[in-house]
């Protein structure tokens, strides 16, 4: 009768979980990376390869929360653009910088405001149509303020968010490794964190029950243009300069992670570590496919595939499970 | 010739961990309607899905007029001329009737496939009018009402030449008048020869309607008796395999101090002129038709559809309720009618289900207290008698009955005067109502307020010490449980006077 209140520990469950699959193609990709190329595995590499690819991965911390509310949001890459436009063109106008970098930040909170508000408050539009419309909006505007220029030769502190090290640890590593500690603890172990996962299972359900699910959704949206921004501090930093057609196509990477990482297309499932994983699974990959100057396309294709595998491996275990209860529950199909 | 037209023998079949259904047997004859009764998770629903093709039998044989038969898939049911409607409507809602009613056997020309559409709106038109239908074959389903979508499905049971029909509690979401309607089609079936196997936990369909009455039990067949051969307390003795010796456990409670006092409430478009008390211990019974506001009214007390007109006071103070946790900040629940989209998540377990609401109290800065959570979650679920073997079972593995317990503990995390129960037992199981029924009157005793909105005639009277009726969105009476009588409140329920509030565009 004790064991009514715990929670059982299955040692197969555990390890069917999708994080250890992920966890396996990691070694299977560092693996493979080290018999393609003797120049893989050296600190120095690995060290530096994490900062070309964990500017964008900012970005998938709030991707996760949206997609577990059952919501998308593309505008990310454009709210990077017009972030990073911004900062540099009003630093190139004689603004101190530090005051561009707090302009850039409350840029990309307010993009993403404005996105979860129209969101709120037209609840007939999906939010793929609305942050497609503002992804054309806030790229267009960034072009607007640049044209067709670029911006640069930022302070020297600026380039520390790209290129800094902490005790021989790059800076961006360090903000990532926080950052993910901050948004799984905050997804896995707080009121709010509850809320969302109960809002991406039945939004309706979790209303009646008294919580605000508008306001949730505005936090959320508003989250992912600030880490937007955040990613456009790092980006531009490393890049020493700005353009508007900077960060095209993270929109895609950033949810290819997300969805590497085990969150449900459908909402309400997924785990923060699953996404982590993913950002170094597919970064490494990256890295190693390029030292052994692999074409781009062939890249892609590898991710298309473990996107796929992605996406049909947690659909086939509760497919196997529904088949069992559908004697329980009917499921009303038209026989005739 | 058998004399059946249906006869299934020995139908056994198993599902990993279950048996779902244990030697059944079943006679249908021709030209009978034949209803089949037990509580949810007797396998009936299995049995229907034996019948239509949906699931092979493990064991077991079936006869078509006194052929043994084989039906392997939904499509060879239909062939066979078997046909079923389901409770809820399975349909195209933004296709036409005729469509809709064609659906898998278009009529098309042959070698050049054209849809001929002309024949088949004429002999969708026909059927209708044989049906007595008032509605076109060209309409878009989706503006039809429930009954007329029901209407439509039978339709199309009968161009598909269906010689045996299955209706899954078909009255389930029907007002009086609808299901007067049903009962007329389903009649005229009969007589042209349809037999019918008639599921529903209605009693009164039962008795309006079938000849003969199977019961099942835990998967088991009880036994089939002639409509007039088998007393009301026997066959629910064949059902839940006990007796119910109070189906109403009303306790008096003591009845305190006004809490709630609405004055000529209205929300444009859905009800008007809404005013009542409710005091401590009272448990205010709102009754009418489906679709007379009710469920309106209530949800504008929770704030989920708040209204644009009129007072509302709680413990003498005016207020305004502005969305679901002012309400609940005010002492107000709600539990909605449809438990499995408003009231639970079902892919999630009982305590997490449980403590939603009252998060905010379980946590500390925000942080979930894991320990605090599952301790309140353990206690409700025990405290409203939840049916399972741990509170971290999902919520979709539990029964109809169970399920809604786990909504009515959800209610109990929070500091409540007030419980807006809405069908609080809509889709639950005899055994399980009378369950439900203790717990709220449980929650009476112990000084909640309560409002329960119900269709359901014997419950309404059984269980409020005050009754409210409405119809079309205004309240026409208001009786004492003393006073109140069956002819009362249908008289007041469906009194034609033509003053109607609703909305024809929202309706």
């Amino acid at each position: 009768m004790e064991d009514l209140n715990k929670k059982k520990f299955s040692l197969t469950s555990f390890f069917l979980q999708w994080e250890w699959m992920l966890v396996i193609l990691f070694i299977l990709v560092n693996i493979v990376n080290i018999n393609l190329s003797p120049y893989y595995f050296t600190f120095g590499g690995l060290r530096d390869a994490t900062m070309t690819f964990l500017d964008k991965a900012f970005i998938v911390f709030p991707m996760v929360l949206i997609m577990i509310l059952r919501d998308i949001d593309i505008s990310v890459a454009s709210i990077v653009a017009l972030a990073s436009v911004l900062m540099g063109y009003l630093y190139s106008l004689g603004v101190p910088m530090e005051l561009a970098v707090v302009i850039c930040l409350a840029t990309g909170a307010l993009c993403g405001f404005i996105n979860g508000l129209l969101i709120v408050k037209f609840k007939e539009l999906s939010a793929v149509i609305v942050t497609l419309s503002t992804m054309i909006i806030y790229r267009g505007i960034a072009y607007i303020i640049l044209e067709d220029q670029s911006v640069g030769s930022f302070p020297e502190w600026f380039g520390f968010f790209g290129w800094g090290y902490f005790y021989g640890i790059p800076f961006i590593l360090i903000a990532f490794v926080i950052l993910a500690v901050v948004f799984s603890l905050l997804l896995h172990q707080t009121t709010f964190g509850r809320r969302i996962y109960a809002i991406g299972n039945n939004p309706t359900a979790t209303r009646f029950s008294g919580v605000q699910v508008d306001k949730m959704k505005l936090i959320v949206f508003t989250l992912a243009g600030l880490m937007s921004a955040v990613t456009a501090l790092f980006l531009t930093s490393r890049m020493g300069s700005t353009r508007p057609n900077v960060a095209t196509g993270y929109e895609l990477d950033v949810i290819a992670m997300v969805v590497l990482g085990g969150i449900s297309t459908a909402g309400g499932k997924g785990r923060m570590l699953g996404a982590v994983i993913a950002v170094f699974l597919i970064g490494f990959l990256r890295y190693g496919l390029g030292l052994i100057n692999m074409p781009a396309q062939v890249l892609m294709i590898i991710i298309g595939l473990l996107l796929v595998i992605a996406v049909m491996v947690p659909n086939l275990k509760p497919k196997a499970k529904a088949k069992t209860k559908a004697s329980k529950s009917p499921s009303h199909q038209a026989a005739g | 010739m058998s004399e059946y037209v249906l006869e299934l023998k020995g139908i056994t079949k198993t599902f990993p961990g279950v048996t779902a259904l244990d030697h059944v047997q079943f006679q249908l004859k021709p030209g009978e309607i034949h209803a089949l009764m037990g509580e949810n998770g007797a396998g009936k629903s299995t049995f229907i899905k034996v019948i239509t093709g949906v699931h092979q039998p493990d064991a077991g044989t079936i006869f078509l007029n006194g052929q043994e038969v084989e039906i392997r898939n939904p499509k060879e049911a239909k062939a066979r001329g078997i046909a079923a409607i389901y409770q809820h409507v399975t349909c195209y809602p933004d296709l036409s009737v005729t469509e809709n009613i064609f659906m898998g056997h278009e009529k098309v020309q042959k070698g050049t496939k054209r849809i001929r559409w002309k024949e088949m709106h004429e002999e969708a038109n026909l059927l209708l009018k044989e049906l007595g239908a008032k509605f076109d074959s060209k309409a878009t389903m989706g503006t039809l009402s429930v009954a007329e979508q029901q209407i439509v499905e039978i339709a199309k049971a009968l161009s598909t030449n269906a010689k045996i029909i299955i209706m899954d509690e078909p009255t389930a979401a029907l007002t009086r008048n609808e299901s007067e309607e049903l009962y007329r089609i389903t009649e005229k079936l009969r007589d042209h020869g349809t037999s019918i196997i008639f599921i529903s936990h209605r009693f009164e369909d039962m008795y309006r309607l079938a000849s003969k009455v199977t019961v099942f039990r835990d998967a088991k067949y009880i036994g089939t008796w002639g409509i007039s051969e088998i007393s009301n307390e026997n066959l629910i003795v064949a059902m839940v395999g006990r007796e119910i010796k109070q189906l109403f456990p009303k306790l008096e409670a003591k009845i305190g101090e006004e809490v709630l006092r609405v004055e000529s409430l209205g929300r444009t478009g859905f009800f008007a002129d809404i005013s009542f008390y409710l005091r401590k211990g009272e448990i205010l019974g709102l009754t009418g038709l489906v679709g007379a506001g009710r469920s309106e009214v209530c949800q504008a007390l929770f704030g989920i559809a708040p209204a644009d007109k009129g007072r509302i006071f709680i413990n003498g103070k005016e207020t305004r309720i502005a969305d679901p946790l002012d309400a609940m900040k005010q002492g107000i629940g709600y539990l909605p009618e449809d438990r499995q989209q408003q009231g639970l998540i079902l892919s999630w377990g009982i305590d997490k289900n449980i403590t939603l609401p009252a998060l905010a109290r379980l946590s500390n800065k925000g942080w979930v207290n894991r320990k605090k959570e599952t301790e309140l979650a353990s206690n409700l679920s025990k405290k409203v008698n939840v049916k399972t073997p741990s509170i971290f079972n999902l919520v979709s593995s539990l029964s109809g009955g169970n399920q809604q317990k786990v909504a009515v503990a959800k209610l109990l995390t929070s500091d409540l005067n007030i419980i807006i129960l809405d069908e609080p037992t809509k889709g639950v199981d005899v055994g399980a109502k009378s369950a439900i029924y203790e717990i709220i009157s449980g929650l009476a005793r112990q000084g909640y307020a309560i409002i329960m909105v119900s269709s359901e005639m014997p419950e309404v009277l059984g269980m409020s010490d005050r009754i409210l009726v409405m119809r079309e969105g205004r309240q026409t009476a208001e009786l004492e449980k003393s006073s109140a009588t069956q002819e009362a409140i249908l008289e007041a329920a469906m009194s034609n006077k033509n003053d109607s509030v609703i909305d024809e565009a929202a309706g």
